[in-house]
């Protein structure tokens, strides 16, 4: 008898509709329909707090404010992929935590419009510190994806 | 209630084991069960962690029922990484309900593209979509603490050299291999700053421990037996958008539960108290990180412990002697092989991987991807 191990191949395909909430769906349909990025303001720590959440953790508190934000801001962090991974994009792309103007907490988001195929180069540009700006896509959906950030003074 | 663990059991960790998942945690518990001295017809609770994302099977815990020992037990899963599943047993041991208890946890990597399922573990309005997977984050966050703390590539270098060179001696390991400085060197970029080299592997693997209360230990004939008593244990969780720059490295819920563990063991000077330390390694520059939140060093400092050779298997204060998460990764059981490895380091029976002098270990570990929430467990072989 023949001693191959066998394997069952399967495949998961599942829809999820998850619920935004209603903060969550202010802050995509102000993307949407407006150009705009807004946060949350605690009413007892003062911050604001993005991605809006309508409840600060900290506090726990509701948080009943709504505050427009810069769209223009600075980088915390970032990672430039080299790898391509299952259902994220075709790299080389670069990820980013922006604190904008006006925000007390980061968001992450693409950043682009930075040639990546020569990391020191890209590297000479993309610097923690270094000053972005939002961009918005044309057609928006009122998803994450519906802005990146890019460099200024480039 | 004092409460002591046992016996480990593991298997060992491997790209494709050609078993199939049951079979894998058969092999793990029945491995810890004999080194225990323990019959299944003792085992009086059973705590399991996994992920039924990796698994593949919503409600995965009842794939392995059987295989983890739970026939008829009292078994109950956490869905978080095995040192979780460690937290509940111990709660339900130290708390009298239970005389003793089988902790199991384990992942085939093999069936799945992790990094699929951790794309899926972040959350699905802001993170999920804008590239975050347990890579990518760890990335980021490695960027932030490179640019506080001036940790440079080759910092990192020496991170994975020591832990892969130490796997060396431990029959379990994955992989089986020291790399060299310039191989590391030139190892591509996966998520810039993070190449190749410095991110664990994915491993088959499972791993289960026997606790046991002081007050059920009485009851047994005496074996002479060495154990690994818990002294001091403690987990916390911090904010899940980790959006203030601070927070992103400070592994604040780490610092939490190495206090709390700290205090309950009567830790003053964690650096001088704690014989060998096994931390959850889930890239080179996280270890570093690790040893800051840990109080081993203060921060920014983490790089003075790599560059000065303190945590290598000779050094002052060995880190990882097994190979760490760098060398064999099962992923969800990765954290639960910390405590594992402690407690052979503690009860002197960790083989040729063995520190010498072991009274006191300390093991560690993260939920998963992320490091949001952290565990620490300290462990010493005091009767």
């Amino acid at each position: 008898m023949s001693k191959e191990l066998l394997f069952i191949s399967q495949h998961w395909n599942i829809e999820f509709n998850h619920a935004a909430g209603e903060t969550a769906s202010v802050f995509f349909r102000a993307i949407k329909e407006r150009k705009e990025i807004l946060g949350r303001r605690c009413p007892a720590c003062k911050r604001v707090l993005l991605p809006p959440r309508s409840f600060c953790e900290r506090c726990f508190v509701d948080t009943l404010e709504w505050v427009k934000v810069g769209k223009e801001g600075t980088i915390e962090a970032f990672t430039i992929v080299y790898e391509q991974f299952r259902g994220l994009p075709k790299p080389p792309y670069a990820i980013a935590y922006v604190l904008l103007d006006g925000a007390s907490t980061a968001m992450v988001n693409f950043l682009k419009k930075v040639d990546l195929n020569n990391l020191q180069e890209a590297l000479e540009r993309i610097k923690i510190g270094a000053r972005v700006k939002v961009v918005f896509k044309r057609k928006r959906r009122g998803r994450i994806t519906d802005f990146w950030y890019e460099l200024l003074h480039t | 209630m004092r409460v002591a663990i046992l016996g480990v059991g593991q298997t060992s960790y491997e790209r494709e084991k050609g078993i199939s998942l049951d079979e894998l945690v058969f092999e793990a518990t029945k491995n810890a069960l004999e080194d225990s001295g323990l019959n299944l017809q003792e085992i009086e609770s059973v705590v399991t962690a996994g992920s039924d994302g990796l698994d593949g099977r919503a409600i995965s815990n009842m794939t392995v029922s059987g295989s983890c020992g739970a026939y008829l037990k009292d078994e109950v899963k956490v869905s978080d990484g095995g040192i979780y599943g460690l937290v509940l047993a111990y709660l339900r041991v130290a708390s009298g309900l239970f005389g003793n208890s089988l902790v199991v946890s384990w992942t085939k990597s093999s069936e799945v593209s992790p990094d699929t399922v951790g794309n899926l573990s972040f959350d699905p309005l802001y993170l999920r979509e804008a590239g975050i997977n347990p890579i990518t984050y760890s990335a980021i966050q490695v960027s932030l603490y490179k640019h506080i703390t001036g940790a440079r590539d080759e910092d990192a270098a020496k991170v994975v050299v020591k832990n892969r060179g130490n796997a060396l001696k431990n029959p379990l390991s994955h992989l089986k291999r020291k790399p060299s400085v310039k191989e590391i060197k030139s190892s591509r970029f996966v998520s810039y700053p993070l190449r190749e080299i410095h991110i664990p592997p994915e491993s088959d693997g499972a791993c289960a421990l026997v606790i046991s209360s002081e007050r059920w230990l009485k009851t047994r004939k005496k074996t002479g037996q060495k154990y690994a008593w818990i002294r001091g244990i403690g987990w916390s969780l911090e904010g899940y958008y980790r959006d203030e720059k601070k927070e992103l490295v400070k592994l604040s819920s780490l610092r939490k539960a190495a206090k709390t563990a700290y205090k309950m063991a009567g830790i003053k000077n964690p650096a001088k108290e704690i014989d060998t330390a096994e931390v959850s390694d889930i890239t080179a520059y996280h270890e570093i990180m690790i040893y800051e939140a840990l109080g081993f060093c203060g921060d920014s400092e983490g790089i003075e412990l790599v560059r000065k050779g303190v945590t290598e298997i000779d050094g002052e204060l060995p880190v990882n002697p097994s190979g760490g998460i760098l060398s064999s990764n099962p992923i969800f059981a990765s954290s639960l092989v910390r405590v594992a490895e402690a407690a052979l380091q503690v009860m002197g029976k960790a083989g040729e991987r063995q520190v010498k002098g072991v009274n006191t270990a300390l093991a560690q570990g993260f939920t998963w991807s992320g490091t949001q929430g952290s565990c620490v467990v300290i462990l010493d072989n005091r009767i």
